[in-house]
């Protein structure tokens, strides 16, 4: 099932178990190998399996080139912070950059839309909405929440 | 002229285009192919381009944007295009993004080549 995409002004809700943690400057060429850290600790920790794993670098790498590129537009005195978590049954990964934020309605195209069908670009959240369970915007689009219940763990 | 991730093979009218890298993630490498990709569009008149995916295991959004990219060119110059071998894991990518709907998915290579050469434009 889809879920929404939510969208909020306020500051991130506090992780309560953070599991592993990076803070990169905002360069492309960092993002790989912070996303092959952070899947290995995931298939380690059984949060996910294997099968799901080209969904989880898809969200990943929406999210990383996101916040690197359009959230700290591409300064790398500007840092990226990943944190992944547990929440219960869920792992919940929270990504923050020192960006202005933005405004979904505004700066990201409907999918849905037929006007956009033809567009090449903004297909990402709605790819993330679709496997996620979870899909917040905080700070006004400067911090995102991931999350989506453990598979084996 | 083919960037290393691609090999091109051109015969009897139809341009058959097999991607070689696993991971389709980093913006330089998925810039240099939608660059190849394009460039065949221009090389070959009114293209009929098959497009061998089967070796992708990982995309991004961006290669999605490239590919719908290489969609209007090869519409443009009324040619045509299928994608093939798409991993059945991989699918839904395209079908939530609703390209299955305007573009030509099939299992198998071989298919839609043979199909074209029988009904060349």
């Amino acid at each position: 099932m889809t879920i929404p995409l939510t969208w909020t002004q306020d500051p991130p809700r506090s992780m309560a178990q953070v599991v592993w943690s990076r803070e990169i400057p905002s360069s492309l060429e960092l993002k790989q190998d912070t996303m092959d850290a952070l899947i290995q600790e995931m298939l380690d920790r059984r949060f996910i399996d294997s099968e799901e794993q080209h969904w989880l670098c898809l969200c990943l790498d929406e999210a990383l080139v996101n916040a690197i590129l359009h959230g700290n537009e591409g300064d790398e005195t500007a840092k990226v912070q990943v944190q992944l978590g547990v929440e219960g049954d869920r792992w919940v990964l929270c990504i923050d950059d020192q960006g202005q934020g933005f405004v979904p309605d505004q700066d990201v195209p409907d999918p849905e839309d037929s006007d956009s069908l033809l567009l090449e670009h903004g297909r990402g959240i709605r790819l993330m909405r679709e496997w996620l369970d979870e899909l917040t915007y905080y700070r006004g689009g400067a911090s995102l929440v991931m999350a989506r219940r453990r598979t084996l763990g | 002229m083919a960037s290393e991730h691609l090999i091109v093979q051109a015969y009897e009218g139809v341009v058959l285009v097999k991607i070689t890298k696993e991971r389709l993630l980093e913006a330089p490498v998925i810039a240099a192919i939608g660059e190849d990709l394009l460039k065949l569009v221009d090389r070959y008149p009114k293209i009929s381009l098959v497009l061998d995916v089967a070796d992708v295991g990982y995309l991004s959004s961006a290669f999605i944007g490239k590919l719908m990219a290489l969609f209007k060119a090869v519409t443009l110059v009324k040619g045509r295009m299928a994608v093939t071998g798409v991993k059945p894991s991989l699918m839904p990518l395209f079908t939530v993004t609703r390209l299955d709907k305007i573009m030509t998915f099939a299992p198998d290579a071989a298919e839609v080549i043979n199909l074209y050469k029988r009904k060349p434009l």
